[in-house]
């Protein structure tokens, strides 16, 4: 937008506000932050893995620092062998319709969404079973204490054979125990919900929520004609905020980094054809001095517009992610002396040679993600000076697994609320298994401390593993050890809100901007009268 | 006259032109490089387990070879079931039937602004070749028929809904209102904007089209008699003019019932209407075949019905075609 007509556009947006905002919104609140669950609102195919379910409420509910606190369950706990969990149910909890929540409920949720081929995974679970109204116990397979998020995620639902219970239409016309419940959902439109009067928890601030679902560009306008008191936008565009409104950052765990492909290449492939293996990056000199030399500060400002934060790890500043793991400043003088002892000699045109073999990889990135191309290109340039060529090329995702998936640097963005995520990818029973692992990476050391934690009898406990599987004094997959991968920054989400909407204070999101601020929704407030 | 014969052959051939659709569809839906699970799980991709991928593809159908997916979708389908849609977890008549009550507002409003508009500039143009008016007229449809569709939406939005605040910046009504409150005035609020883009593409087609056949027939021995008898440039066009050059109008009007469709894809984008547009990206995208190819075979019947009616059109407005040919 040029500088002419921001005052304009400003000043339009103001006299729009001015007209329509104080008599609406404190009692309905509009919101622009997309996530549409074109499935409907079904836990058992996937709603609510992404954030609040806002229908349904959960067994447990995480806290700030994602540790489980008590929903509708009062008390749990898993049993010595790691393979039964037992909770109590409270007594107050009632769907929308008046009637009790029970045990028989939550079992037939677990066991249903088990075979729904939804986005909900529960192939964990051997079987739930109701011991009481009030008691469920839930077995799995296997010792795997990353389980704990399906109670934290998985929505209740009625059962199947009570009146208004589940049936095929249920994403349609949901029926839960959550603050609310459904009014109308306008198809790729908008979604109203209204209080639900017999939630047990304490009343939300707002008698009615009206979620937007539109694109990029139809959000921007509607938060500019003053049509949505929080929007959610792209960093790009967050520099010109509208009249009446103020950015609300979120901190996330929605990260980028390169992933370095770890074996060297000898002429393997995976199941999918793609080769295996690149002889550059599969020595450890060359990761670390890359890890050294990308000054992480300025890509945030480069190709996050500044909204973001420097990167480590795959998951900095939750409990499974170690605080030590970080590089306060670049270090290209303790970067040269690592390539220098590891045999790579710089030479008259600038690079780096081992034996023949010059320091020189593709870096690639997904073609239709400009800030993943910025990203690639500007720490492709800063590694240059050690006399590293990183050579960034965008490819279409096809196109990545089919060819550059294991043989190529790939510029990679994840970021989970579940450990489950370092499991996946870190651990050798998961190299070359699609997106996880693509490198190959194998440690026999870490995939212990993996196994460890997802045998673990509390996440507390399990917290402590998936730290030493970072780094356990002698070895680990983060930067002080193997530095399988340099992670390059964290995103923020950027949402332009009201000046009078008090957001409270905002937990960290994962991948995907949007939908994920409303974790914290019953806290919202109108600070205006 | 041999009407059943006729009708049992038209038929004929429209069932081949399905039956191609749905093949060629399919055949290029196979050929898309999007894996249906990573489709399927969105932003979850790398929060499942390969069991659950395994789950996922079996439970949709992912995982069975094309050859059994279209024998499938062909049994199905011969017995009046379009298939369910994985995307909206709806079947598929569904989605289309509850999409198209809001597309056919939008296609019909446009078509027949297009339609008319289009045809009453061009034979204004027409008639007076040469003139100021008909300069105007020219240069304005040479200019939209250079535009692309979507640009000028968005232009439309930041002109008319940001800047101005005229009209509304999305959807089909306004927000936090149920369906059955929204009045027939906001309705087509809501639609004036998205309805005026649409319409712009097939105005400028129309136009110079009829433009040119209008200037043909103020060139012919017809209109070259009729001023001879002291009609004036106003008479001829309305006496000879009109039926003469609705021809090009009305089987442009219905040939691109297609194109139409295409443009209301854009539009619905820009403006997020939700029709029918937003339903076919979604089903592409995420590889929806049942959703695509009931889309695909949907609008093919609509355009070929679009064309059947030209056709008989023809024979209304000039006999002639009739009775020529078998």
């Amino acid at each position: 937008m040029t500088k002419t007509t921001r005052p304009i556009l400003l000043g339009i947006a103001l006299s729009c506000l001015a007209a329509i905002s104080n008599a609406q919104a404190k009692e309905q609140l509009i919101l622009a932050i997309g996530g549409e669950p074109e499935q409907g609102f079904d836990p058992l195919l996937g709603w609510g893995q992404y954030g609040n379910p806002l229908f349904q409420s959960t067994l447990l509910s995480r806290d700030k620092d994602l540790s489980p606190q008590p929903e509708l369950a009062t008390e749990w706990s898993l049993s010595e062998d790691r393979l039964t969990w037992t909770l109590t149910l409270r007594d107050d909890a009632r769907f929308s319709d008046g009637t009790s929540l029970t045990a028989a409920d939550v079992a037939y949720t677990f066991n249903t969404a088990a075979q729904a081929g939804g986005r909900a995974d529960l192939s964990a679970l051997a079987e739930a079973a109701a011991v009481d109204e009030k008691t469920v116990t839930l077995r799995l397979h296997s010792p795997r204490i990353t389980f704990i998020d399906q109670l934290l995620t998985l929505g209740i639902v009625p059962h199947a054979k009570r009146k208004n219970g589940y049936n095929d239409s249920y994403g349609r016309y949901p029926l839960g125990s959550g603050p609310y419940q459904l009014v109308e959902w306008q198809e790729g439109e908008q979604l109203i919900v209204e209080r639900n009067p017999y939630f047990y928890g304490p009343s939300p601030a707002f008698d009615r929520l009206v979620f937007l679902f539109t694109g990029e560009d139809a959000t921007l306008s509607a938060a500019h004609a003053g049509q949505a008191d929080i929007a959610a936008i792209p960093p790009a565009l967050a520099a010109n905020v509208p009249a009446d409104m103020q950015r609300v950052i979120m901190e996330s765990v929605d990260n980028r980094g390169i992933l370095f492909p770890m074996q060297p290449s000898n002429g393997e492939h995976a199941a999918s054809g793609a080769p295996i293996g690149n002889d550059v990056t599969a020595d450890p000199a060359i990761r670390q001095a890359i890890n050294l030399a990308v000054d992480r500060d300025m890509l945030v400002e480069v190709a996050l517009h500044g909204f973001g934060r420097p990167a480590f790890g795959p998951a900095d500043g939750l409990p499974w992610s170690s605080d030590e793991e970080r590089i306060d400043a670049p270090d290209l003088a303790q970067a040269k002396d690592i390539l220098d002892a590891a045999g790579w000699e710089l030479q008259d045109d600038g690079l780096r040679y081992k034996e023949g073999l010059p320091a020189r990889f593709r870096l690639t990135y997904p073609s239709s993600d400009t800030t993943r191309q910025l990203l690639a290109e500007v720490s492709a340039e800063m590694v240059r000076p050690l006399g590293i060529e990183m050579q960034p090329t965008g490819r279409h995702w096809d196109d990545i697994q089919r060819h550059a998936l294991h043989q190529d640097a790939i510029l990679f963005g994840f970021g989970s609320h579940s450990p489950q995520e370092v499991y996946y990818l870190f651990h050798s029973q998961h190299a070359g298994n699609g997106y996880y692992n693509s490198g190959f990476y194998t440690n026999s050391e870490v995939d212990a401390h993996l196994d460890a934690a997802q045998a673990a009898p509390s996440t507390e406990q399990a917290n402590r593993h998936w730290q030493a599987a970072q780094w356990d004094g002698t070895t680990g997959y983060g930067l002080r050890g193997d530095a399988s991968w340099a992670w390059l920054v964290n995103l923020e989400h950027v949402y332009f809100a009201d000046t009078c909407l008090d957001v409270g204070e905002l937990g960290v999101a994962p991948h995907g901007h949007g939908w994920p601020i409303t974790a914290n929704l019953l806290e919202w407030r109108w600070a205006c009268d | 006259m041999r009407l059943i014969p006729r009708i049992a052959k038209r038929l004929g051939r429209l069932a081949l032109v399905l039956l191609c659709v749905a093949l060629v569809s399919f055949g290029l839906m196979m050929l898309s490089p999007i894996d249906p699970v990573d489709a399927y799980l969105g932003p979850q991709v790398a929060q499942v387990s390969p069991e659950q991928r395994a789950l996922i593809a079996e439970r949709w159908g992912f995982d069975a070879p094309p050859a059994v997916q279209l024998g499938h979708w062909l049994r199905q389908f011969a017995s009046g079931d379009l298939g369910w849609s994985h995307v909206y977890n709806q079947p598929v008549s569904d989605v289309i039937g509850q999409r198209f009550q809001r597309s056919i507002v939008l296609l019909a409003g446009a078509w027949l602004v297009s339609a008319l508009l289009g045809f009453a500039l061009g034979v204004m143009a027409g008639a007076k070749e040469g003139s100021p008016l008909d300069n105007v007229i020219s240069t304005y449809a040479y200019l939209t028929a250079s535009t692309p569709a979507f640009w000028l939406a968005m232009l439309a939005v930041l002109l008319f809904s940001v800047t101005l605040g005229w009209a509304p910046t999305c959807c089909a009504g306004p927000a936090g209102v149920l369906d059955q409150d929204v009045t027939l005035a906001t309705r087509l609020h809501h639609l004036v904007l998205p309805v005026a883009t649409l319409a712009l593409l097939g105005i400028a087609n129309i136009t110079l089209h009829t433009r040119t056949r209008m200037i043909e027939l103020m060139r012919s021995d017809v209109a070259t008699h009729a001023f001879a008898q002291g009609a004036s440039r106003f008479d001829v066009a309305w006496r000879h003019g009109l039926r003469h050059a609705s021809l090009p109008a009305v089987t442009l009007a219905f040939a691109s019932l297609g194109e139409l469709f295409g443009g209301s894809i854009l539009i619905e984008q820009v403006f997020a209407y939700p029709g029918l547009g937003q339903a076919t990206v979604a089903a592409g995208l995420r590889s929806d075949i049942s959703l695509l190819l009931g889309i695909a075979l949907f609008t093919a019947l609509f355009v070929s019905i679009g064309n059947l009616v030209a056709d008989t059109l023809y024979g209304v407005i000039d006999p002639r075609l009739t009775t020529g040919g078998s």
